[in-house]
């Protein structure tokens, strides 16, 4: 029997291991979408136009970072939906609390291929607004040479298991 | 033109206004962010934010956008950023709030591999019509140096 919630549903915050590792993700960054993207949200030359930015200190067009977190959530969304469809009784999806230690290590251009990987490295002793926990998650993204081009640690709120349901 | 060597600690920019549609909300949630919470009204009232509210990321996208636009106003030579030491979601934001900056320069560090730029460290706290807190963040900006006469390449 399956169901289509208007949740997604997710495993509670004590169903979810530290230390558990996921390639949840890959994407192949167009010269369109990063155009748009810069044209939208990160109007600087290097993003917008792919000739003008060849006299940037890139040489080229590239990915705005935040297009980067953009493309994170939109992997990380389809891979929760994937994860969801054999769970039936689990928590709301929260909300992220903040990251920290992010870092654009390499330029991501035009053609390039990211493999994006998660970790649960912790999971603070908080209870946030009574009934939220907090899942804390190293992200990196590797380019198709293997080269770590970006990483962040983001703290994310996850359901915690009603008291009742042990 | 402001450069790296034109930018000193304590200096503060403030950003304009950029107000945020619903259909923003949508659009960006539909390409990158399609949880219930950021597409649906109904599902917005049963979750943690209570209401349609726009994804976190695109709230770092529109701060990227005031940022961007102030770095362009001011004519600071900006040549990227390497990367944010932290971020924190305060507040959701939601359909038509309006959002602007305060960008405050916080360290400024010369490259120890570039010449060509020196890194400024900026606090951005980003506020909502009503001056609540939405985000604050700590981003580094890299900043073109000035091109030194007699320089021969």
């Amino acid at each position: 029997m399956s169901e289509k919630s208007p949740i997604i549903r997710s495993r509670w915050f004590e169903d979810i291991p530290v230390g558990e590792f996921h390639v949840f993700g890959t994407h192949t960054f167009g010269e369109k979408e990063i155009i748009d993207f810069g044209k939208k949200y990160a109007p600087q030359t290097y993003h917008t136009d792919p000739v003008a930015a060849r006299d940037s200190i890139y040489n080229g067009l590239v990915a705005s970072g935040w297009h980067l977190c953009a493309i994170w959530m939109k992997l990380m969304v389809v891979y929760m939906e994937r994860f969801a469809m054999g769970v039936r009784d689990g928590r709301r999806n929260g909300a992220g609390v903040g990251f920290k230690d992010m870092k654009w290590i390499k330029p991501v251009r035009p053609g390039h291929t990211l493999t994006f990987t998660y970790e649960i490295i912790e999971k603070p002793d908080r209870v946030v607004r009574g009934k939220w926990g907090v899942i804390r998650s190293r992200n990196e993204a590797f380019n198709q040479y293997g080269e770590l081009v970006f990483s962040f640690i983001i703290d994310i709120l996850a359901e915690r298991a009603p008291k009742d349901k042990d | 033109m402001l450069y790296w060597e034109d930018v000193s600690e304590g200096r503060v920019f403030e950003t304009g206004t950029l107000t945020i549609s619903e259909k923003d909300i949508l659009e960006f949630a539909e390409e990158f962010d399609p949880q219930p919470y950021h597409l649906d009204k109904e599902a917005a009232k049963d979750s943690i934010f209570g209401e349609l509210c726009a994804s976190g990321w695109h709230m770092c996208a529109v701060m990227m956008r005031l940022l961007a636009d102030t770095l362009n106003r001011d004519e600071v030579v900006s040549v990227g950023s390497s990367g944010v030491s932290s971020l924190r979601w305060f507040k959701p934001v939601f359909a038509n709030d309006t959002l602007r900056a305060t960008i405050t320069v916080t360290e400024c560090l010369p490259s120890d591999k570039h010449s060509e730029f020196g890194y400024v460290k900026c606090a951005i706290d980003v506020k909502n019509q009503d001056d609540r807190k939405v985000i604050a963040v700590e981003m580094t900006l890299m900043i073109a140096r000035r091109q030194q006469e007699n320089t021969h390449v």
